[in-house]
């Protein structure tokens, strides 16, 4: 707690050097990564790790003293969807905060211990949109898909009919559309619903033509590949976004590959939809890890232990508790950090719109509650969260506009602005950085370390000594995961004993290695061996340190 | 000094060549039946040929046939070997792009070494049966276009054919894996101890052994019965505890499998043993896959793999199974039946069903993200030693495969027990089938089965789509309008489309054009006969259909002003193009 507190401060104390009043675009973000190496030469270095379809860079910021790839990391993901402009900033924000935290001693000690790999933003092609002369909400590369599977690519995308630069919606009256105003907040739209006897009255698209004159409207437009639709987990071929196969971009490949390659890491933040931290992830039914082979599609009760855990230390740092539930989606980065990367995979938004209650009192319950009178309506809490924060200017009053597609009907053009349900305003974002700064340092305050306690020898008859040791894992995640137990791509934590001179091991292995050990758990090991002299005894693995004792036969 | 030597010795080649020249004359020879009796290209298609060999061949292939065969690079392996492609099509008669075509490769797991063999004969038989005239080649090179990759894994293929091996190493391709998890990569591979290039197996007498020399073949050990006292005890593949771990050759070059590397129900190596890291991690199959989505005219796919004398066909694993629907049964079965008559002792099986599951297996990728019918032969069966059939495993009777080294191969399959001290386990013996007996066909069957094997390749090849307008009916229907009906046929058994392309719109509808006249409305016909029709209403003179089935039609109809000629062209990516005019 000592620490957060102090790292708060730092962080004050430095945030005035920025005077920054919106989100990072791909320039600003590679002169804020870059002014990281300069201003922390020994903390932190810097390197594109590829090139996206659209020519942006892939930035990874590593930090941490010495030889960062053999000690155990972290890894930080930002920009895991493109429209989720605030993951790019959480992470960016995290590597700042901790360097300059750096003058701190627990923090110094931190990155003499532990290394960060801080990978800003994932979709560098697609954030760019928010800042383009016409703003949408993308999460695709610039490479070119034909996303309705028709043999053109791009032939039918959104029109700014209204001209104000943003993408929002178009409602068209219409007796036989699905959508109706909601009743507690009408400039929103929601479906009817005839179980209660509802009415539809509106058609509601995306503002646009339908160029390509095929019935459907903007269906293939920019297109693009996912940046988190394009990973091996739960991958779903022909998918929008998904790619010609899982891993089929430069930048999944980059990261994959530099993954795979870090053995040192034992788990992944993700700041991007998903959110297994405000509730943590399930164990198994019944606690039983799937047999070798089998699919692995929830975590081990083992795992699940110490996500609940990680989940309670975040949920008291944000101090809220009213996050929605997701899913995550198919072919998503977070899901494939744990059940194929192997390691522990904790992710978020970061924010959300907060709960606000509606002005009529006759409505009870919140989001997510059935309450017989009212549907989900995330524009809804938007609008109902803007007001009680006095923010303006993201939404769009509805207004009738010509449309070609629709003739002799009232079309109108109008809606909640893009972006601004899943970011919040930017002025929110030091706090937010803070938090989960914060976060992350505690995270890694719990990470599985390897240790060698309670070192006997005993004299046997016969020049023969018996030497017995405990390997303890003196973090609170276990040394490995369920999937870390099983995949050739982790390392276990290997044992060598180590002879000197004319000793042999008459009992007992010169090496091995052993399977995950619990957070706070032990395993016991005995030897006996013949000589004299110094002995040695390493035990460790790249992910979680190594310990050596030396004994005196 | 080397050069010197490769010099001379290219001399005395030249000077035998000469000779034999002089006595095999063309009119010295009488052609066996369907064999090229002079072909340009001269291979001995009863050995195997390592990557300088195999270039060598593929060099003569393009320079003695330019119209036929071209020779180009689609990637590099992980040690920078050419991935090397030989694209065989009559290029007189239309480019090899724009033709229906058949994708094959071999070598994907380089200890099946005749694979490449295999699949390097069926290019160099057809071209060589085109340039002798024969006229179903004429035919098929004309319309149909072979793309060839006959070795995929040649760093591997390379380390089997020149370093020690088992019969079964050199599956992985080249990049190190740390298969024991101890942090250190490819540390204890097997060991060549007695240095003869081939890793046999280890045994040692032992008052403990449960194993005695076979009274009919000494060379063979047969297990005693339960409470017997056997003579030896086997202790595995040659080799040492290079590590000091404990265990014997555990972490040899490579560890991967590059058959679980493919984009389709792909599973990593926890759940999928020899998966890499994502699919097409390793490059070379990276670069098959990129030569095959560039190609949409692939209709046809074959990737040979040895053993068990099997004509594998997907799913590779059961929940697949839904992608594998009806209609594209039949094609799969017509293909492969005729396979099993075609290849005497093989099965045309489901590889989930009756062999094992594989996930991110090459063909099913193949099937799944490109909807190519695309089949594996499984070379080699142990029904051929002496034409008996062996039942459902693998290796068949091993008394077979004794008599067949000593009175078929005169010993020649066989290293014979030699003594050997072993820092670990002591005075033993070191003997063995050798590399290249019990997976690989011995010499003199290697073209009799390699040709059964073409075979059916060029069936499944003939038979990708073959498209032709086969009628153009054109009729007045007042207000100044014309009917035009079209119907387009595919002569083979393969569509134009798999159903399971058609349901996931993998490749683009076939397009159906009218030219002569402006057309008002354009339509699909479902039913002619009840004038069944389903109308498009964007683009009408480009009707696009999902399907031409394999030996059916697709109508399509439209209504026109003007014109009196009509011509109406179809385009479809595995089908090819036809036109016809009224």
């Amino acid at each position: 707690m000592k620490r957060i507190l102090l790292l708060s401060v730092v962080w004050l104390g430095s945030q005035g050097l920025h005077a920054q009043t919106d989100y990072t675009d791909r320039h600003r973000l590679a002169r804020r990564a870059n002014a990281l190496a300069n201003t922390y030469p020994q903390y932190a270095s810097v390197r594109s790790l590829a090139k996206t379809a659209g020519g942006s860079d892939t930035w990874l910021i590593t930090i941490g003293t010495g030889e960062a790839d053999g000690k155990p990391a972290i890894a930080v993901v930002g920009g895991i969807a493109g429209k989720h402009l605030l993951g790019v900033e959480l992470a960016l924000g995290f590597a700042e905060q901790l360097l300059a935290g750096s003058a701190t001693d627990s923090i110094r000690r931190l990155l003499e211990e532990q290394t960060f790999y801080v990978f800003p933003n994932m979709s560098p092609d697609a954030t760019e949109q928010y800042f383009s002369a016409l703003q949408y909400e993308r999460n695709g590369n610039a490479r070119d898909t034909d996303d309705d599977r028709d043999g053109l690519s791009g032939e039918d995308g959104y029109d700014d009919l209204d001209g104000d630069g943003k993408i929002t919606s178009m409602r068209i009256a219409d007796p036989t559309g699905t959508y109706l105003a909601n009743p507690e907040e009408p400039l929103s739209l929601i479906l009817a619903d005839a179980a209660k006897g509802q009415q539809g009255g509106y058609i509601l698209h995306t503002e646009g033509l339908d160029n390509d004159k095929d019935g459907q409207f903007n269906e293939d437009g920019e297109g693009g590949v996912h940046f988190d639709r394009n990973a091996t987990y739960g991958y779903r071929h022909f998918l929008p976004g998904a790619g010609e196969h899982a891993a089929s971009e430069a930048e999944n490949r980059a990261l994959f590959d530099f993954l795979y390659d870090a053995f040192n890491v034992y788990a992944v933040v993700s700041f991007g939809p998903y959110n297994n931290l405000s509730t943590p992830e399930q164990g198994s039914k019944g606690g039983q890890p799937a047999a070798r082979g089998q699919k692995i599609d929830s975590w081990s009760a083992q795992d699940a232990k110490a996500g609940a855990y990680v989940s309670e230390v975040y949920n008291a740092i944000m101090g809220v508790k009213d996050a929605p539930k997701t899913t995550a989606g198919p072919g998503n980065f977070a899901e494939w950090a744990y059940y194929h990367y192997g390691r522990f995979s904790f992710s978020t938004p970061g924010w959300w719109v907060p709960r606000v209650e509606p002005d009529s009192a006759s409505r009870a319950g919140g989001r997510g509650k059935a309450t017989g009178d009212a549907q989900a309506d995330p524009v809804a809490d938007y609008l109902r969260f803007a007001r009680s924060e006095g923010i303006t200017g993201t939404f769009t009053a509805w207004k009738p506009v010509d449309h070609p597609d629709f003739p002799g009907k009232r079309v109108e053009v109008g809606g909640v602005h893009p972006f601004v349900l899943t970011n919040p305003p930017y002025r929110f974002v030091d706090g937010l950085v803070r938090k989960h700064a914060d976060f992350v340092v505690r995270l890694a305050g719990m990470a599985p370390r390897t240790d060698i306690v309670d070192v006997r020898t005993e004299k046997l008859d016969g020049g023969l000594t018996r030497v017995s040791l405990k390997v303890f894992n003196t973090g609170l995640l276990p040394s490995l995961t369920q999937v870390g137990e099983r995949s050739y791509f982790l390392k276990r934590i290997a044992v060598h004993v180590k002879t000197t001179g004319k000793q042999s091991v008459v009992s007992g292995r010169r090496s091995q290695t052993l399977q995950a050990i619990p957070g706070r758990g032990t395993v016991e090991l005995s030897w006996v061996v013949q000589g004299n002299g110094p002995l040695t005894i390493e035990a460790g693995s790249v992910s979680t340190g190594t310990k050596t004792v030396e004994v005196s036969l | 000094m080397k050069s010197h030597t490769y010099r001379l010795l290219s001399l005395a080649l030249a000077l035998q060549l000469a000779m034999q020249a002089l006595a095999q004359q063309p009119e010295n020879i009488l052609a066996a039946a369907g064999s090229p009796p002079n072909p340009k290209v001269s291979v001995s298609w009863n050995r195997y040929h390592d990557n300088t060999a195999l270039e060598e061949i593929y060099r003569k292939m393009a320079a003695a046939h330019p119209d036929l065969v071209s020779l180009s690079s689609i990637g590099q392996s992980v040690e920078g070997n050419d991935l090397w492609l030989l694209t065989i099509t009559d290029r007189t008669r239309g480019a090899a792009d724009r033709k229906p075509a058949a994708y094959i490769d071999g070598g994907i797991h380089a200890n099946e070494v005749q694979t490449v063999e295999f699949a390097l004969y069926i290019g160099w038989y057809v071209v060589e049966m085109h340039a002798a005239g024969n006229p179903f080649f004429k035919q098929l090179l004309a319309e149909k276009t072979f793309y060839i990759v006959p070795s995929i894994s040649p760093d591997s293929r390379d380390r089997f054919i020149h370093g020690p091996n088992t019969q079964h190493s050199s599956r992985t391709g080249q990049r190190p894996v740390d298969n024991d998890r101890d942090g250190l990569v490819d540390e204890d591979d097997f060991d060549d101890l007695d240095g003869d290039g081939h890793i046999t197996q280890m045994r040692r007498k032992s008052p403990y052994g449960q194993y005695v020399a076979d009274p009919k073949d000494p060379r063979r050990l047969v297990r005693v019965e339960q409470g017997q006292q056997g003579e030896y005890e086997l202790l595995g593949y040659e080799g040492l505890d290079n590590d000091g771990d404990g265990s014997i050759n555990e972490d040899g070059a490579g560890g991967y499998d590059p058959n679980r590397d493919w984009g389709w129900n792909w599973q990593p190596n926890h759940i999928q043993g020899g998966a890499y890291k994502y699919p097409f991690s390793l490059p070379e199959n990276r670069a098959v896959a990129d030569f095959i989505l560039a190609h949409p005219n692939i209709a046809a796919g074959q990737s040979f793999h040895n053993y068990g004398g099997m004509i594998l066909r997907g799913p590779g694993a059961q929940e697949d199974e839904p992608n594998f629907t009806r209609e594209d049964v039949i094609v799969y079965d017509a293909l492969g039946k005729k396979g099993e008559e075609l290849i005497p002792g093989y099965r045309y099986i489901v590889t989930y069903k009756d062999l094992y599951s594989v996930y991110g297996g090459q063909f099913d990728w193949m099937h799944g993200a490109r909807g190519i019918f695309a089949m594996s032969n499984e070379l080699w069966t142990a029904n051929y030693y002496f034409s008996r059939q062996q039942g459902s495993g693998f290796g068949g009777d091993p008394n077979e495969q004794y008599d067949f080294d000593r009175y078929l191969l005169f010993g020649d399959g066989f290293v014979d027990w030699n003594p050997y001290t072993h820092p670990q386990y002591g005075e033993i013996e070191i003997g063995g089938f050798k590399k290249s007996y019990g997976r690989m066909h011995p010499g003199f069957l290697l073209e009799s089965d390699a040709h059964r094997n073409a075979s059916f390749v060029i069936y499944h090849a003939y038979h990708t789509p073959s498209l032709e307008v086969a009628e153009i009916e054109v009729t007045d229907v007042g207000g100044g309008l014309k009917q035009v009906t079209a119907v387009i046929k595919n002569g083979r058994i393969i569509p134009t489309h798999s159903a399971h392309d058609i349901a996931n719109r993998i490749e683009v509808p076939d397009v159906v054009s009218l030219s002569g006249g402006q057309v008002v409305v354009g339509m699909v016909v479902e039913n002619r006969d009840l004038g069944i029709t389903k109308e498009q209403r964007s683009d009408p003179a480009n009707i696009r259909v999902s399907n031409v089935p394999g030996n059916g039609t697709a109508t399509v109809r439209w209504l026109v002003k003007g014109g009196t000629k009509f011509t109406v062209t179809v385009v479809s990516k595995k089908g090819g193009t036809a036109s016809r005019s009224s």
